[in-house]
């Protein structure tokens, strides 16, 4: 009897365990999305704070809230709202991207390529320098041509997702 | 009972030999102690059977069977929790370090922004628009003097300051508008270039000659019509005047 009650009492002491240990793994989860979250936090704090160093304009975009920035040092210029998105916007990351070529088009079918990441424009034009499905941002026409002219190639962006 | 056990073992292999001695040593005990003893005994193997019996079902449960990684221990899970939560404090830490330091960079002050694409002036506060207006920019365009001068209108371009303000400014009509209506260009302090009532009653000054004030062609606010100067309407003009100061910056793009 003693030994069967020893062993129940283990067997207690098992599931007692478990639940702990199921806590603590919870526990670390959270944990772990916490730290990835800062760690994203840092990456927008120091990527602005670079750039209120620098004497370059610079964009954030900022797809949850579907709206746009021009900034120069911590000095927003201009505000300027999607009108569409189009593509696999689940294909960007959050982060900082480099504006590597601005295309001008015929009839202000300009485009501002961002790699193979993210191309912004005004009106829709096609580009066999870009792969299919690359999200693309598209602005009000006047907006997009103001922010067209603002930034230089290698102007940096900032992804917010 | 004795005689009976004695007889079960003549029937036994000699091979056997061990187990009879225990047996023998059991039916000793059996024989000599009390009935609460060979009680206790007997719960004591079945007890023993269970506990095998359990060990046997928990070894070969399909959760073991299928091998999975054992738990990770209590401790080492601990362990781990602690050092993430020295991450989160070290991360939270230095985050509301650059957020300050991001925070005092920002004077707080109004500024204004020119976007000569869209011939848009805004006042703004941190992230706060005061006011939007309608100007009109540079034109863009080039003259060229016969004497081999020229010149491009375009409104500049950057970061400015407000260096001055003034009322009722009186424009220093200078060669280039001479040169604009083919007119003789007189000489430096010649009257005629004083000309009083063009830039309306404000002038915001940001240096170089280049100045944000009012204008006649009203109709043509929201072009690019100017000679590089920023123009904006009677009531406009006068909110900003009012409210910048000297060292106001200014963003022209």
């Amino acid at each position: 009897m003693l030994v069967l009650s020893l062993c129940l009492a283990g067997i207690c002491g098992a599931e007692q365990r478990d639940v702990e240990q199921k806590k603590l793994v919870e526990q670390k989860k959270q944990l772990y999305a916490r730290v990835e979250t800062l760690k994203q936090e840092q990456d927008y704090l120091v990527f602005q704070k670079t750039m209120s160093d620098s004497d370059s304009k610079y964009l954030i975009i900022n797809f949850a809230a579907r709206n746009m920035q021009l900034k120069y040092k911590n000095r927003v210029l201009k505000d300027v709202p999607f009108k569409r998105v189009l593509g696999r916007v689940s294909r960007l990351s959050h982060g900082a991207l480099t504006l590597t070529q601005k295309i001008e088009g015929p009839r202000e079918r300009n485009l501002l390529i961002f790699g193979q990441a993210l191309v912004l424009q005004g009106k829709y034009a096609p580009s066999t320098l870009l792969e299919e499905g690359i999200p693309r941002v598209f602005l009000s026409r006047k907006d997009f041509l103001s922010v067209y002219y603002a930034i230089e190639s290698g102007a940096m962006a900032f992804i917010l997702l | 009972m004795r005689v009976m056990r004695k007889e079960k073992r003549e029937t036994m292999d000699v091979g056997r030999g061990t187990r009879d001695v225990r047996e023998e040593g059991r039916e000793n005990i059996q024989s000599s102690c009390h009935p609460s003893i060979f009680l206790f005994f007997s719960c004591l193997r079945t007890a023993v059977a269970v506990f095998i019996v359990l060990v046997v079902v928990a070894l070969s449960s399909p959760a073991w069977a299928e091998g999975p990684v054992p738990p990770t221990p209590i401790k080492v899970l601990s362990d781990e929790i602690q050092l993430l939560q020295q991450q989160v404090a070290q991360l939270e830490e230095e985050n509301q370090g650059l957020m300050n330091m991001l925070r005092d960079m920002d004077d707080g002050e109004l500024y204004l922004v020119v976007d000569t694409e869209s011939n848009r002036l805004t006042m703004r506060q941190g992230n706060t628009v005061l006011m939007t207006a309608i100007v009109g920019s540079g034109s863009r365009q080039f003259l060229k003097e016969e004497r081999g001068r020229s010149w491009y209108f375009e409104s500049p371009l950057g970061s400015f300051t407000v260096l001055g303000k003034e009322r009722n400014p009186v424009w220093i009509r200078p060669d280039w508008s001479y040169v604009e209506e083919n007119m003789p260009i007189p000489s430096a302090n010649d009257p005629d270039r004083f000309v009083r009532d063009v830039l309306g009653k404000y002038a915001v000054l940001l240096g170089n000659g280049y100045k944000i004030h009012g204008t006649k062609w009203k109709n043509l606010l929201g072009t690019h019509f100017t000679h590089g100067c920023v123009s904006l309407g009677d009531e406009d003009l006068e909110v900003v005047h009012t409210s910048v100061k000297n060292g106001t910056r200014v963003y022209i793009y």
